[in-house]
């Protein structure tokens, strides 16, 4: 399985690819700094799963968010966000994304994500 | 006076703590207005509270409600926020306020809301506690700024600063938080620490 994952901050990638290491071996994992690496990577490397952050400089994940899947409609995306206002969730599932999750992610979210997708 | 700028990788928590701290501090705020809040990416430096005080004497044209309240801990100081005149006004049409009373009133109880979700989420985050006093509020116009007693007690203060913005009901507001130097030491040491964790 391939992974993607999308924060502009270093300290949510580690944390993030921490918790999935400590359930998945040998996951292929990328990682974008914003919106418009992320459509990049997807049409080049066709991740299976997607990390995406929300508040982004350069792309913010409400607009990456439809380019991703438009690019592959296969593709499962996890919101994941500190914006957890009730709009906030129901604009990215009616973007497309299969969850939307509150950071910051441990290995216990990472673990009920998983099961869930 | 000790440098105590943030290295990049200090930066990068701080914002990433901050951006969680502030997504929680919005969605209590939201519910209480019954609106919702763009989020926007929170700026942090380390600066001498002097150079601080030029900023805010750049928008003096401005006249702004300055609210703070103060908190205290292991990390302590105390975070402030501004709303100018055309958002409060806009707050209080919003919650059909009927006095200046009221407005102030309102004024206070969104700070507190505001300014004690984002501090406790942003202690939780960094594994210590705070508790805090009651906020104050003074209407002022920027250029009146060094009168604040709150700025003469700092002389460095760690400017995180982000919008509150409503944009439907055009109320936005800018938050900071001034610590001093100790805290900002303390800050230190526990940033590197979750950083190390992770690596």
């Amino acid at each position: 399985m391939k992974y993607l994952v999308i924060d502009d901050s270093k300290l949510a990638r580690l944390s993030l690819i921490k918790s999935l290491k400590a359930h998945i071996d040998n996951a292929e994992i990328f990682q974008a700094v914003n919106g418009e690496e992320a459509v990049t990577i997807v049409k080049n490397e066709k991740p299976n799963i997607a990390f995406l952050d929300l508040t982004m400089p350069i792309m913010d994940g409400y607009t990456a968010l439809p380019l991703m899947l438009d690019s592959n409609p296969k593709l499962k995306v996890i919101v994941v966000s500190a914006d957890v206002q009730e709009q906030a969730k129901k604009r990215v599932i009616n973007l497309g994304a299969q969850l939307h999750v509150q950071k910051p992610i441990n290995t216990d979210k990472m673990q009920d994500i998983l099961e869930i997708i | 006076m000790q440098d105590l700028s943030l290295t990049e990788d200090e930066q990068d928590v701080l914002q990433e703590l901050m951006n969680i701290a502030y997504g929680n501090a919005t969605a209590v705020v939201a519910d209480m207005l019954e609106a919702f809040a763009t989020l926007s990416i929170p700026q942090i430096k380390i600066m001498k509270t002097a150079d601080l005080i030029s900023e805010f004497q750049e928008k003096k044209e401005i006249s702004y409600f300055f609210s703070s309240q103060a908190f205290s801990g292991e990390f302590n100081g105390e975070t402030a926020f501004f709303i100018d005149e055309e958002s409060a006004n806009n707050l209080s049409t919003h919650l059909e306020l009927e006095s200046p009373e009221d407005l102030d009133d309102a004024i206070l109880e969104l700070t507190n809301v505001l300014t004690s979700s984002l501090t406790t989420k942003l202690a939780q985050e960094m594994e210590t506690q705070i508790t805090f006093s009651p906020p104050s509020i003074t209407k002022l116009a920027l250029n009146q700024i060094q009168e604040v007693d709150t700025f003469k007690h700092y002389s460095q203060v760690i400017v995180i600063e982000t919008q509150l913005d409503f944009q439907e009901q055009k109320i936005n507001g800018e938050i900071y938080i001034l610590t001093k130097d100790g805290s900002i030491q303390w800050l230190k040491k526990q940033l590197n620490a979750i950083l190390e964790a992770l690596i």
